[in-house]
């Protein structure tokens, strides 16, 4: 197991060499920093934005409005997802909405958010938008596959309600919620920068990226990048130690 | 009353599903505090007849006399432990919480103990064997403070040397606190070695074909000796009748 672990940990890092290898083949190709700059002198930057006085606010800011859409999303997705589980009738009722709202293009969203709400509520909105589906099919389709001979169980021996919800139903759609939450997060991060991007708010990534873009910036537009990849790096890894603090009977077994 | 002990009644039950009549008229009696064995084949209506006594289906007409505020305790086939909670937590999840905290930790460790799970309290059911989760499905059905503990095939797929250990902590526990125990199986020998009472069940609509008592204390039971053979071809007799 262990030999197998340290395989894949060496096939990780040769990947992420293989991506900077081609990155820098194509940079020494171009040969213009307005095209392809440097992997080295994007690090340069990214250190450099690390540094500057308003990162703390710029990332913040992005961060804190993908949170506040993440939490929105998670609690009504997961209020919506019970109930979708639980009632057929329900479910039949939101299952086309919550096509419908993952199907429409996220850019149609973020111009009728332009439209409705001021920059920095944009992303949020979009944030929400996307990741709510996510959760809430992820939460009613776990619930779904809940062993009925455990509720079962519990009824026969006059479990109260409440302790058959926290006891069965909840530990049992944990995977579900959790891989909703990633596969929400992968999403959601790349939403709210393009609703950044397009709405403009004071501080956030996008906002970085779109005026370095406009001044041909690469090497910024690519460290902001880099910076988003981090952050959605940094809270996937949370879910998953969550994940693991949360399941101990899973790791233990 | 049978002989001055209580009896659960079981009068004019009918059952179907569909167009297939399962119980047709059933009609049975189980003395409080013995261990009664339904024998019969597969889909001969014992686990329906089971998960009727458990409201776990309605029957379509009939009437069961004593069950009334009578709690029950089941021993699945599958012993239906919670995947996420311990050996300790699966048990003590059926205790209600008006008892106190102290006092359930007391009651569950105990039951613990007494299936000899002691080094296992913290395991999770997918960290035991099958015969060790069945006893954790036995502890808890004794953990309730039922009357009565029904019990469909819970030595189903378990080897003979697992099964007769089963039958003995079954029995250690039972004899402890005796219960009214309505156990269904096809297969005789576990009736021989658990059973006071043995009813040998017919196809459906299921009547009863013959019903035998052992006297013989189930711990003293040998499987090899003339009585309990004797007692199981009659047995085996009555079972391929149709």
């Amino acid at each position: 197991m262990k030999r197998f672990i340290t395989k894949k940990r060496i096939l990780n890092i040769a990947s992420v060499l293989f991506l900077l290898v081609v990155w820098k083949i194509l940079a020494l190709y171009f040969h213009s920093a307005f095209i392809i700059p440097h992997p080295e002198d994007t690090f340069v930057t990214v250190l450099q934005l690390f540094t500057d006085k308003d990162f703390l606010v710029v990332a913040g800011s992005t961060v804190l409005r993908g949170m506040v859409g993440f939490v929105i999303s998670f609690f009504l997705g997961l209020a919506v997802g019970i109930i979708a589980g639980i009632s057929p009738g329900f479910n039949a009722f939101i299952t086309p909405l919550l096509v419908t709202v993952r199907s429409v293009p996220v850019i149609s969203l973020i111009l009728l958010a332009l439209i409705w709400f001021d920059p920095g509520t944009v992303p949020v909105f979009i944030a929400f938008l996307t990741m709510f589906p996510f959760i809430c099919t992820n939460v009613s389709d776990g619930i779904k596959s809940v062993d009925p001979g455990l509720v079962e169980m519990a009824v026969f021996y006059k479990v109260n309600k409440r302790r058959i919800i926290t006891g069965v139903y909840l530990p049992a759609i944990v995977p579900f919620i959790i891989s909703g939450a990633s596969s929400a997060m992968g999403i959601g991060w790349r939403a709210i920068i393009i609703g950044e991007v397009l709405s403009q708010p004071v501080y956030g990534i996008g906002t970085k990226m779109q005026v370095a873009q406009t001044f041909l910036n690469v090497d910024a537009v690519i460290a902001w990048t880099l910076i988003a990849i981090l952050i959605s790096f940094v809270f996937e890894k949370t879910i998953r130690w969550g994940e693991r603090k949360i399941e101990t009977w899973r790791v233990a077994s | 009353m049978e002989g001055g002990i209580m009896s659960l009644l079981i009068r004019n039950l009918n059952k179907s599903f569909k167009d297939v009549v399962v119980l047709r008229d059933f009609e049975v009696t189980f003395p409080e505090g013995t261990i009664t064995c339904m024998l019969g084949p597969s889909g001969c209506g014992k686990t329906t007849l089971l998960n009727i006594i458990g409201n776990l289906i309605p029957p379509d007409s009939g009437e069961l006399i004593g069950f009334e505020n009578k709690m029950l305790s089941y021993v699945f086939q599958d012993p239906r432990l919670l995947p996420w909670k311990t050996v300790r937590g699966n048990i003590e999840f059926v205790l209600s919480r008006d008892i106190p905290s102290d006092e359930r930790e007391k009651h569950t460790e105990q039951l613990i103990k007494q299936v000899e799970l002691e080094g296992f309290a913290s395991f999770y059911p997918a960290q035991l064997s099958g015969g060790m989760r069945q006893r954790v499905s036995i502890a808890r059905a004794f953990a309730c403070p039922s009357d009565i503990i029904l019990m469909d095939e819970p030595l189903k797929g378990l080897d003979a040397g697992l099964k007769k250990n089963l039958i003995l902590w079954f029995l250690k526990l039972w004899k402890t606190d005796r219960r009214t125990v309505i156990f269904v199986t096809h297969d005789v020998d576990e009736a021989l070695l658990l059973s006071d009472r043995v009813i040998v069940l017919s196809q459906p609509p299921t009547r009863i074909l013959t019903h035998m008592n052992i006297e013989q204390p189930a711990e003293e039971r040998d499987p090899g000796s003339d009585h309990l053979l004797k007692i199981k071809r009659e047995l085996l007799q009555a079972v391929t009748v149709r």
